[in-house]
């Protein structure tokens, strides 16, 4: 074998070795958010917060967010920033989506019309930040959409756990985001096992 | 106006705008929400654009028997209880055709309180308050819902009107079936039958407007010219000469009728036969029939949006661009002297009557422009004689009159509401029993509405009325009056 093979040889054996090792080392964020004041820990986003020079590509898969029963399911969405999101109807009356603003920027505004049932439209949101998704002629219809920096987010069930899946080793900061509380902020350190965090919202 | 009115007015408009101010920098956690929202647990919006007025799916929803126009049972969230398995359908007769109840209690109740001011009015005609606080006051229970896929039924009663403890009374209280067309194979909802007391087929509800007042021809009645010459014979003359009809459009009546849309289209008709004393039990033994057919226009370029129940708009679902057109007709006999009340040797008077009319409602976007025009006769006799010497009947001027009215709608924002409406009765008795100045008389009735909540409104309504003679004099003066009120339901 010449030399120049052997170190394209080497180098991807090395190469690999570090990719698995990667692989290897990513650990998953576990935890369950706590509540005070507010009436459950259910729907509550936690996310990693922006990594300072760390840009994510946009996902080319979409979401779906459904409107069913008159209702908005799931209730929250989390997305990462640059997500294509399908709003389906799936009830035999009309519906529409529309949001005054992501995070009280109006400017941010938008109303997708009206579609009827098994119909879609979509929507790919740039802009970071929280938008409360409405129905203008059923107005007791309320969804969430959390658009974030980062791919490394979850939803909490019904007794306030989560899981967010391969997140890098490193140092971040993780938040949270509810309907009613105040938003919370702890930094977590993951490494190659699972990190549990704790996480308390308050009202 | 003079100054103490001016003042009264000031400080109620400054009070309301204060509560409006209030109101709207709440923010209620909860919405109260009447039966059908608790059953759907949706907001009032969903059917009403400006309550009680029905949008293209309130109106759907009622036609299929207070029940969604389609997939109705996904939408339910307090379910209802069953009166018997679905199956017990096939073990009928020998069961009873199973049915449901409402989930929870179907009641809702509803408030309206007005404040009015009125121009001056001379003593001449009697004394009116210039100012009157919280007049009426209705307080009205309504409940409504299904016994099942075709059952359906109303019923709303005032507890409370015009202050406390006053006489209230029963509006609507029917049953009915909704397609029954169905065992005689004809298309859906060609044929429903209620039965009981209820507001008849009208053009434009009176007993569930958005108007703070009365459609004025809906409350014309036709009374007699009485003739001196022959009441002044009697002693003491009697109360009324003839031709004291006391049926009016804009009061329930009771009976049957039946009617239908077949497949929940445009075409709708009805027929019902009645008592013709409005809500009051039969006065006479002959009954009254009256018929309506109206057609919708749907003027939608596209046709798959035709279809919907709701037209797909740029920022939501609205009604449907259209023109509904109808016609509408009632006759009846009413009976005088019954038992020889008026005139003892004389038979039972009867003088067929009859009202006809048309109307017309255009929709389009925020704007909607109705109107209705209407004639009614009414044969009049009288005795050929001194009530107690008379020996008969002959024939005298009928009694006639003609009117309707002209109004508009327009949605500033999906809670601000302008109106604006005009009335005209032409009545040449009412002119001669010194009821107006001519022979027509209208008025003119600008409003706003404000939907402080889905189930809450405040309401605002000037009425520019017609001149009315002083008596005593040759001079004349219009009751003018700016009402403002609140209603709200839960």
């Amino acid at each position: 074998m010449s030399t120049m093979k052997r170190a394209i040889l080497v180098g991807g054996i090395f190469g690999g070795a570090l990719f698995l090792a990667g692989i290897a080392m990513a650990g998953d964020v576990k935890g369950k958010v706590s509540v005070q004041g507010l009436r459950s820990a259910e729907n509550i986003a936690v996310y990693v917060d922006a990594i300072p020079g760390k840009k994510f590509d946009a996902p080319t898969q979409h979401v779906t967010i459904d409107q069913r029963k008159m209702a908005f399911v799931p209730k929250v969405t989390v997305v990462l920033q640059g997500t294509t999101v399908d709003f389906l109807n799936s009830d035999s009356v009309g519906h529409n989506v529309y949001w005054p603003s992501i995070s009280g920027n109006k400017k941010l505004t938008h109303n997708l019309g009206t579609w009827g049932k098994g119909e879609k439209k979509s929507f790919q949101f740039n802009d970071p930040g929280v938008a409360s998704l409405l129905c203008n002629v059923h107005p007791e219809m309320s969804g969430t959409l959390v658009i974030v920096s980062t791919p490394y987010f979850a939803v909490t069930d019904s007794d306030g756990t989560f899981e967010i899946k391969n997140v890098p080793p490193g140092t971040y900061t993780l938040k949270t985001w509810s309907e009613d509380g105040k938003p919370t902020t702890q930094s977590v350190t993951v490494g190659a096992t699972a990190a549990n965090v704790e996480l308390t919202v308050k009202k | 106006m003079d100054r103490q009115g001016t003042r009264v007015v000031v400080v109620v408009s400054l009070i309301m705008l204060a509560s409006l101010i209030y109101a709207f920098a709440s923010a209620p956690r909860a919405n109260a929400i009447p039966a059908f929202s608790r059953k759907y647990q949706t907001s009032c919006t969903t059917c009403h654009n400006n309550f009680p007025e029905l949008n293209d799916f309130g109106l759907a929803f009622k036609k299929n028997g207070f029940k969604f126009p389609a997939d109705d049972e996904s939408f339910v969230k307090e379910p209802p209880v069953l009166l018997g398995a679905k199956a017990q359908k096939e073990a009928f007769p020998t069961a009873i055709y199973p049915g449901e109840l409402p989930g929870n209690l179907p009641i809702a109740f509803r408030y309206s309180g007005f404040a009015q001011y009125n121009s001056k009015v001379p003593l001449a005609v009697g004394f009116t308050p210039r100012t009157d606080l919280f007049a009426p006051n209705t307080f009205t229970i309504i409940a409504a819902g299904s016994f099942g896929p075709n059952i359906s039924f109303w019923i709303d009663n005032d507890i409370s009107t015009g202050g406390s403890g006053a006489a209230g009374g029963l509006g609507d209280g029917y049953i009915k079936a909704n397609d029954i067309g169905h065992w005689l194979h004809l298309p859906k909802d060609a044929l429903n039958v209620r039965f009981g007391q209820f507001e008849l087929d009208l053009p434009f509800t009176q007993a569930r407007t958005i108007n703070l007042s009365d459609y004025d021809i809906f409350d014309q009645a036709s009374v007699a010219l009485a003739n001196p010459a022959l009441c002044e014979f009697a002693t003491p003359p009697p109360p009324a000469c003839t031709t004291n009809n006391p049926f009016v459009f804009g009061v329930p009546q009771r009976g049957i009728e039946f009617g239908g849309y077949p497949n929940d289209g445009n075409f709708t008709w009805s027929v019902a036969i009645l008592n013709g004393n409005n809500d009051g039990p039969a006065a006479r033994n002959s009954k009254d029939i009256y018929g309506r057919l109206s057609y919708t226009f749907n003027l939608e370029r596209d046709p798959s949006v035709r279809k919907e129940v709701r037209a797909a708009g740029p920022t939501g679902p609205r009604d449907h661009t259209s023109l509904r057109i109808g016609a509408f007709g009632y006759y009846g006999r009413n009976a005088l002297n019954i038992g020889g009340s008026l005139f003892p040797a004389l038979p039972t008077i009867r003088e067929p009557f009859y009202r006809a009319g048309g109307d017309f409602r255009f929709k389009y976007r925020n704007f909607e422009l109705w109107g209705l025009g209407m004639f009614g006769h009414d044969t009049n006799v009288i005795p050929n004689g001194p009530s107690d010497t008379a020996t008969g009947f002959v024939s005298a001027t009928p009694v006639t009159f003609a009117g309707g009215f002209a109004e508009a709608e327009y949605w500033v924002y999906p809670w601000l509401i302008g109106l604006m409406r005009y009335d005209v009765v032409n009545s040449p008795t009412d002119f001669a029993a010194g009821v107006s100045r001519r022979d027509t008389r209208n008025r003119f009735s600008p409003g706003v509405q404000v939907l402080v909540r889905a189930n809450l409104k405040l309401a605002f309504e000037y009425q520019h009325r017609f001149e009315q003679p002083i008596p005593g004099s040759a001079q004349f003066f219009r009751a003018n009056g700016f009402v403002i009120g609140t209603d709200f339901l839960f």
